[in-house]
């Protein structure tokens, strides 16, 4: 059992924090001791999420002072949360997709290095292993994190953070989307961290878990402490009213009791509803009526599935069964087009993500969705619009000083009236908000809602969706509640209680051991072996044509072939580098160009061979990465994507080739130099050599040290990057200059493969290089690719060269070929990716029927 | 607070126009300072409109979000399909027909590789090599000259050179489509949020594969108006011509990231690049470091630090 009176291993001094217009916390303390599982509850927005991000370095407060184990402590970042051993273990977790779930545990704490600086995959995958043991037999360490299921990548979270035996552990809903088994499972890892003294967190809207793992509930309210107390002297009821308790101002906005509004015979519905079900692999048929003048209030939980059927509605995510109706009338919705021509319009829930051009006037965002009725003959008319803004605005009384000033410029609550605005212009008869009034001030919350009340009494329909149960009791005529995906009750606010409601959004006690049937598990299944098979492939293909080659061309010379092959394997993997940090490089042609030129200056200098050549050599790599570095230097610093960066020192690094060379080709090298690459008399084949050293720098850096697996998790996702704490404009420069570099040497190698240059060199070679690239399997997204790919995409590029030249096609369609590769492969990758999510929810239907 | 944000921002609008207007007289003065006789400009000016179209086009694309890196290859390849159809004799009229239909596929195409999802960048790249490397295959590498005379009369109407009309008739229909039509009102909005843009009912596919399409129908009238001008179709013609429409755009102040801009900043974009480059031309008769590809030097530099002083300026504060 816990001592209260024991020193306390985290505790939290009137925490407050604020954001623009609201008070997320205010004056909180907090208080946890060792081997306690202290459950946090509230409603949404009640501010338990700031509360945790303030905990775990996400956010900073304003005021107060957080103290672990007695002393003070500062969390500027995730990162230095995480070192002294508060981990958090979040609702919506950021992993890194393309990485294994060995590597995305080893992540978190920084993969471990051995004294050569080499990353112990041993170790990582042990601790991975040892972890999943818990889990489960099905799990495998090498999975990629995207082909998880939301629940197994929870509990893989929850797995690593029991591994690195942390002192404070933060569970965000960890059973949201876990089925009894594997909820079951995460009980006993709570109790054992219990008993080796680990303080948790819990936060969960499901009271049998509270009451079931608890020592101490808190309870957060308008980011207010309500109170803290043991879990045994308190009841269910008890605590859903101290969680939705506060005094419910009936300040209702109905206005004429007697109009009737609920559906019935005489009034048909304006919006019939049935059977409607979106794609998604959790959605379940929902039934809803709504009658002309009725504000129905849709209440739920986030994630209850509410947000989900609203876009289903709009046509946003169409929906695979069921029926919507308009005044009787059926629709068929597949997209927001669609919803407007059936007269339902939506506000969507997330203003700055969803509603608003934020950089466009306030009358481009007003008229956006209606800009038909103010065109004639096909032209818009600005006067019109104008006008109709200009009316809406003060229609709404929204607070601005010009309807042609950016919209960023007013306040949340007159944005929030624009987007609503523009969805009544549309003329609806049905209109669908979610969320109307969140982060919008106390005075526009109430415009907003006395707004929508006239609109029900001109006879719109309206379906307000809300987290906010006194909203919903104050200003809707009917309640529906959601819970997990469908309707779980109807209530009359009028006569219904609020802990009623409440009631029949939290999932309870009974409830849950019902919803258990179905383990909501995606297969594993063998997709995780699709890269080895692609490569499989990749590499039968080339060894056929090889073949083909080989017994149809009398003078095929495979080492030859090779040799002309090397210079595409590193510019591939110069390309490579940095497509899988998430970037592009379209200079690299250049580049190549610019090395060679420097180096052939180099060489022709009137010193001893054996001091110009490793001098060349070295010129070129460093004019490679000067030149690498100078892209994701200006792409870093403008902000601009690095192709239009790259578009632009493509011509500047051409024009100096041609200013170094003088428009003449470079001749007269000393004749060492080309015999160090191709050898006539010995057969020796340095430029093959020199390149297998290279690949093998390249794949050891890659595959095997921090900073290559950094440059990957960037290119895999940039936001769970800066989460553990790498940095991403060291990483990106990183990348570029490796590029670069790489892009030097492939230079170096081809000025002594043809023995001179001529400023036209590499001139549309990125092209090929990023074909090879793409063939090999490097995702144009990044954070995928291997070394192996790029090999077996450089030879597949050389021999088909080979064979346009055996079939005596002419040369010029070598453009076309890689052109056409290049689409084919990212077509592919689109296609695969399309696939993917499809075949594994196929998959996991299979497997649960 | 509203009233100083709203100030700078009209300030910051300025220097972003003035920036431009500033270059446009740098490069009207290095030309009129140079030139002996004014309407020798005409002459000069003529393969400027061609770039002119496509960067008038181009424009509503990237106020869309999306760059197109194909143009010079879609040009080069209706001017294949020009050259053959005539050399095969076709009526002039089917030919034309033919090199229009050729520059909507080939549009059509990109426009619909981008809306099922591909980045623009990477499906105009590739499809610049690939457009490059069918008109090097159907012309096998040949070039065509000796269009009929039918065509080449069509060089002047009324004095004036056809290219100028041409020109002067697409600024206005682009100016008209991009602010005065619902689709142009929808550019900006997708370039601008396009989720917002979808969640407010914009049919952001649609108007992807139009725009896309546009620039591939302004390709094959640049290369038929280049045809009729220089009475040769190249294939390996039209190579680095997305660098300098792509400057036209943005140098005159049209936001690399969309939403802002416009076809009054890209006729500003067109003089500064074209006399820039015009007047350096004059100036490598006695510089003679100044060769072509210097200048497309500086383009490729100018490009950079427009879109680089652009993004920070009109975008810097507002992105945090």
């Amino acid at each position: 059992m816990v001592d209260p009176e024991a020193p306390p291993l985290l505790q939290l001094h009137r925490i407050r924090r604020t954001f623009p217009g609201v008070v997320a916390l205010d004056q909180v303390s907090f208080q946890l001791q060792p081997g306690e599982v202290h459950a946090l509850v509230g409603e949404n927005g009640a501010g338990k999420s700031t509360l945790i991000n303030v905990l775990s370095g996400v956010l900073q407060p304003d005021e107060g002072q957080i103290e672990l184990l007695g002393s003070p402590v500062v969390l500027p970042n995730p990162v230095e949360a995480r070192r002294r051993g508060i981990v958090a273990v979040h609702q919506e977790s950021e992993l890194f997709p393309t990485l294994s779930v060995a590597e995305n545990m080893a992540l978190e704490s920084g993969l471990p290095v051995n004294k050569f600086g080499l990353v112990r995959w041993h170790q990582v995958e042990a601790a991975a292993a040892n972890a999943m043991s818990q889990l489960g037999p099905s799990w495998h360490t090498d999975t990629p994190a995207a082909e998880l299921s939301v629940a197994h990548r929870q509990m893989a979270q929850v797995a690593a953070a029991i591994e690195q035996q942390v002192r404070v552990l933060i569970l965000d809903e960890p059973t949201s989307s876990l089925s009894r088994r594997e909820a079951e499972w995460l009980f006993s890892r709570v109790q054992t961290l219990k008993k080796a003294g680990t303080g948790i967190i819990y936060i969960s809207h499901r009271q049998d878990e509270i009451f079931h793992l608890a020592d101490r509930i808190t309870v957060l309210r308008d980011g207010q402490h309500i109170w803290t107390r043991p879990a045994d002297q308190v009841d269910s009821s008890g605590l859903v009213m101290a969680m939705v308790g506060r005094p419910i101002q009936i300040e209702r906005t109905r206005s004429d009791p007697e109009r009737p509004r609920v559906a019935s015979p005489e009034l048909p519905p304006r919006l019939s509803v049935k059977g409607l079900q979106s794609g998604q692999v959790d959605s379940q048929p929902v039934d809803l009526q709504v009658a002309p003048g009725e504000i129905v209030g849709l209440y739920g939980l986030v994630g209850s599935g509410r947000t989900e059927f609203a876009q289903t509605l709009f046509g946003i995510t169409p929906a695979v069964s069921g029926t919507i109706a308009v005044d009787g009338v059926e629709h068929t919705i597949r997209h927001p087009r669609d919803a407007l021509a059936a007269k339902i319009a939506y506000v969507p829930e997330d203003r700055l993500r969803e509603g608003i051009c934020r950089h466009l006037t306030v009358r481009a965002n007003l008229v956006l969705s209606s800009l038909r009725r103010w065109t004639r003959h096909g032209l818009a008319s600005l006067a019109r619009e104008r006008q109709t803004s200009a009316e809406t605005v003060q229609q709404l009384a929204v607070r601005h000083r010009s309807i042609e000033q950016p919209i960023s410029q007013l306040s949340g609550g007159n944005q929030q009236k624009i987007v609503v605005g523009r969805s009544l212009l549309t003329a609806p008869q049905m209109l669908v908000l979610d969320e109307p009034t969140r982060g919008v001030d106390v005075g526009a919350k109430n415009e907003i809602h006395q707004i929508l009340r006239n609109l029900a009494d001109q006879g719109h329909a309206i379906l307000m969706i809300s987290s906010e149960l006194p909203e919903v009791m104050a200003h809707a005529d009917r309640i529906v509640v959601f819970r997990e995906g469908r309707v779980s009750g109807e209530f009359d606010p009028a006569t219904a209680s609020t802990s009623d409601v409440a009631e029949a959004a939290f999932p309870a006690v009974t409830n849950q051991l019902l919803d258990t049937t179905a383990p909501k598990t995606a297969a594993r299944g063998k997709l995780g072996l699709r890269v080895p098979v692609a490569q499989w492939g990749l590499a039968c293909v080339v060894l056929l044509l090889a073949c083909w080659l080989w017994t149809t061309t009398k003078d095929f010379d495979p080492w030859l072939q090779l040799t002309y092959a090397t210079v595409w394997v590193i510019l591939g993997l110069a390309a490579s580098s940095v497509i899988i940090a998430g970037g592009i490089d379209i200079s690299i042609g250049s580049l190549l160009a610019l090395s060679a030129a420097c180096a052939a200056f180099v060489l022709r200098l009137d010193y001893a061979p054996t001091l110009t050549i490793p001098a060349a050599i070295l010129l070129a790599t460093v004019v490679g990465m000067a030149g690498g570095l100078t892209n994701g230097a200006l792409s870093l610093v403008g902000r601009v994507h690095p192709i239009v960066v790259t578009l632009g020192t493509m011509t500047i690094y051409r024009g100096l080739v041609i200013m170094l060379l003088g428009g003449r080709p470079a001749t007269g090298l000393p004749p060492l130099f080309p015999r160090l690459a191709i050898d006539p008399q010995s057969g020796f084949r340095g430029a093959v050599l020199a390149t297998i050293v290279l690949v093998c720098v390249v794949h050891i850096w890659l595959q095997h040290t921090r900073s290559g697996r950094h440059i990957f998790a960037l290119g895999s996702s940039p936001t769970a990057a800066r989460l553990v704490g790498i940095s991403g404009k060291r990483t990106w420069l990183l990348a570029f200059a490796a590029g670069g570099g790489l892009a030097g040497l492939a230079g170096a190698l081809q000025l002594a493969i043809s023995g001179q240059m001529q400023s036209r060199l590499g001139n549309g070679w990125e092209l090929g290089a990023i074909a090879v690239a793409v063939i090999g399997g490097v995702s144009i997204q990044g954070g995928r690719g291997s070394v192996l790919g790029v090999i077996l995409g450089a030879l597949l590029l050389r021999l088909v060269t080979s064979a346009i030249v055996r079939l005596e096609i002419p040369g010029e369609q070598v453009d076309l070929l890689t052109g056409a590769m290049i689409l084919a492969a990212v077509l592919c990758d689109l296609g695969w990716q399309y696939l993917r999510p499809r075949v594994r929810f196929a998959w996991s239907r299979r497997i649960s029927q | 607070m509203n009233r100083i944000d709203s100030t700078t921002g009209k300030l910051r609008r300025g220097i972003t126009l003035a920036f431009p207007v500033c270059l446009l007289a740098i490069g009207l003065t290095l030309v009129f300072s140079q030139v002996q006789r004014p309407a020798a400009l005409v002459e000069v000016w003529l393969p400027w409109t061609e770039i002119g179209i496509l960067a008038l086009t181009m424009t509503a694309v990237i106020l869309c979000g999306g760059i197109d890196l194909s143009v010079g290859s879609m040009v080069a390849l209706c001017g294949v399909v020009l050259g053959i159809t005539l050399q095969w004799e076709w009526p002039l009229a089917v030919a034309l027909a033919a090199t229009a239909a050729c520059g909507l596929c080939a549009g059509a195409f990109n426009g619909g590789l981008v809306a099922i999802g591909m980045s623009p960048l990477v499906a105009t790249l590739a499809t610049m090599a690939f457009y490059r490397g069918l008109a090097m295959t159907l012309s096998g590498g040949q070039r065509f000259a000796g269009f009929p005379d039918s065509l080449r009369n069509c060089q002047t109407i009324a004095g004036f050179p056809l290219h100028f009309f041409c020109f002067v008739f697409i600024a206005l229909a682009i100016w008209i489509l991009i602010h005065r039509t619902r689709p142009g009102r929808w550019c900006y909005a997708i370039g601008d949020n396009r989720t917002a843009a979808r969640f407010a009912a914009v049919p952001d596919r649609r108007l992807d594969l139009f725009l896309y399409t546009l620039n591939g129908s302004a390709a094959a009238l640049v290369a038929t108006l280049h045809a009729i001008d220089e009475n040769v179709a190249i294939p390996d013609a039209f190579r680095g011509t997305e660098l300098q429409v792509i400057a036209c755009v943005v140098v005159g102040g049209t936001l690399i990231t969309g939403g802002e801009g416009g076809v009054l900043r890209t006729l500003i974009g067109i003089g500064i690049v074209t006399h820039l480059e015009i007047g350096l031309r004059f100036m490598s008769y006695r510089f003679p470091l100044l060769t072509p590809n210097s200048r497309l030097v500086v383009i490729g530099l100018l490009v950079i630090l427009v879109a680089i002083w652009n993004q920070r300026l009109q975008r810097g504060k507002a992105s945090t």
